[in-house]
């Protein structure tokens, strides 16, 4: 009898050592996954916030003659100061004169800024995405996309092998072999974005682009813009229209007179932008 | 390194011929301009200098060609590309590279055009007797010296013109003088001993155009020491202007854009 009673406490014993080491194995499991899933985050979160372009306190002035010893001095842009994360998309909004296509020219490495720095990640490569980049008229739309890919930085392969994805997307038919020339302005605007959109870098500069063509090539450029944005890549997009800022991007800047008014989510720059607008 | 020389150079190609292919669409006779330019320019001297001047000093024609196409294959090539960068404000303004490209495409360019001349200019050889040798091969690093001398000219004026646009003007003028000063109306072997010498060390257009005049009219060799030391101050010119406009960039840009 006492043999037994000893066994069923031995047993009881066993079980629950079992379920102890049991729990415990749960708990450090989930502790550890927990912990795993922390990092995780913060890992990507450093990711996002990792800075692939910096803008410090940068001023830029043109100086344009306009008689043998008078000069017009024009300060487009005063004191400004940013950072572009890695995979986000930044709106640049603002009206004409306001500076910033000058600010998009100084992130594209273009000119240099008369004072501050843009500070760039090594090894990033950037292009202004330019409608008709170098277009000669007298050339076809074929020649011309050649030439405007090559200049974006693709070998001439890269250039003639996306020849028909360009001619596709541009809904140009039989135009496409035809002088630009002989085009209508929106056939032009078709060719030019079409080409534009053919650049592979890192950093993608955009002065206006969606104005392109109809109402429905509109739409169309507007989603392969979108599809670009989704892609994870970093885009400036400069704009004068809040709408357009708040649909595509996550962080917008609003410039005015060469200095930043306002900087934040799209959402509330553009809402304001707007409001300032009617 | 080599893939990004490969990719400026292939681009420098493509632009210069597409320059070319739009320059000939604006032409009925499109490319056959090529060859009826120095034909006419022919038919022009020898009907100034035969018929109307009777200049008719021993093959005065043949001297007269083989100094005129080197000579106008660098002065027409500097005076273009000397505007080539301030001309291509539009793609300056767009993107960040290199400004030797613009000046590279129009000397490309012009030198596309020039082989046809040069075999309009063999061929007045040929017809006054001088037939093809060996002796021809001294041509080539000629040549190929005259094409370094020309590209340093029109990087140096390329640059200078971005900054002041007046300096154009200037090498229109300096052209004229070159032309007086570089024996091609007069022959420099004529000069006093002392004075052929000064020209032929001084004028490097002047020992390229007497180079030319020794292989193809007098069938011997110009002074290859010479040219060696003109070649080494030509690869030491390119270097320190290719050097300069590296630095540059930027800063011709922004005087570009503001112009």
């Amino acid at each position: 009898m006492s043999e037994d009673r000893d066994d069923a406490k031995i047993r009881g014993d066993h079980a629950r050592a079992l379920k102890a080491l049991r729990d415990q194995y749960f708990n450090d499991r989930r502790r550890l996954q927990a912990r795993l899933e922390n990092l995780r985050s913060k890992y990507q979160t450093s990711k996002s916030t990792r800075l692939i372009m910096s803008v410090k306190d940068i001023r830029f002035t043109y100086v344009t003659r306009v008689g043998m010893f008078k000069r017009f001095v024009h300060c487009a842009l005063d004191g400004i100061s940013f950072g572009l994360r890695k995979g986000e998309t930044l709106g640049i909004l603002g009206r004409n004169g306001s500076g910033k296509s000058t600010l998009l020219r100084l992130l594209a490495g273009v000119v240099d800024p008369s004072s501050g720095e843009v500070e760039c990640a090594p090894e990033t490569t950037r292009a202004l995405l330019t409608l008709g980049l170098g277009f000669r008229s007298d050339l076809s739309g074929s020649d011309n996309a050649v030439l405007s890919a090559m200049l974006q930085g693709s070998s001439k392969d890269e250039a003639v092998a996306a020849l028909p994805s360009i001619k596709e997307f541009s809904e140009l038919g039989s135009f496409f072999e035809q002088p630009v020339k002989t085009y209508s302005a929106g056939m032009r605007s078709r060719l030019g974005f079409a080409t534009a959109m053919n650049t592979n870098v890192d950093v993608l500069l955009i002065d206006e682009a969606l104005g392109a063509g109809d109402a429905h090539f509109r739409q169309k450029a507007t989603d392969a813009m979108a599809n670009r944005i989704k892609n994870s890549e970093t885009v400036v997009l400069v704009s004068h229209n809040g709408s357009e800022v708040q649909q595509l991007c996550d962080r917008a800047l609003w410039l005015e007179h060469g200095v930043i008014r306002m900087e934040g989510n799209a959402q509330v720059v553009g809402e304001k932008y707007n409001e300032s607008a009617t | 390194m080599p893939t990004k020389l490969y990719r400026f150079f292939s681009l420098v190609n493509t632009l210069a011929k597409m320059e070319l292919k739009e320059e000939a669409s604006r032409f009925v006779l499109r490319y056959f301009w090529w060859i009826l330019e120095p034909v006419i320019l022919i038919a022009i001297y020898y009907l100034v200098f035969e018929y109307f001047l009777r200049i008719g000093a021993e093959e005065f024609i043949l001297f007269l060609f083989v100094g005129k196409i080197p000579f106008l294959w660098f002065t027409k090539t500097v005076l273009v590309a000397s505007g080539s960068i301030a001309g291509n404000k539009g793609l300056i303004n767009n993107i960040d590279m290199p400004k030797t490209l613009f000046v590279y495409v129009s000397v490309h360019e012009a030198l596309y055009k020039q082989w046809v001349v040069f075999l309009v200019m063999f061929g007045v050889a040929v017809f006054n007797g001088r037939w093809p040798g060996l002796n021809w091969g001294w041509l080539i690093p000629l040549l190929a010296v005259e094409y370094g001398l020309i590209l340093f000219f029109s990087m140096f004026s390329a640059l200078c013109v971005s900054f002041v646009p007046d300096i154009r003007m200037l090498i229109q003028m300096g052209m004229i003088f070159l032309m007086f000063t570089s024996g091609i109306f007069w022959d420099v072997e004529n000069l006093p001993p002392a004075l052929r010498d000064l020209v032929l060390t001084w004028n490097p257009l002047a020992f390229i155009v007497d180079a030319f005049r020794q292989v193809l009219i007098h069938e011997s060799v110009y002074d290859r020491f010479q040219l060696l030391e003109l070649a080494a101050l030509v690869i030491v010119g390119l270097l320190l202007i290719h050097l300069l406009m590296h630095k540059m960039s930027r800063t011709i840009a922004a005087k570009v854009v503001e112009a």
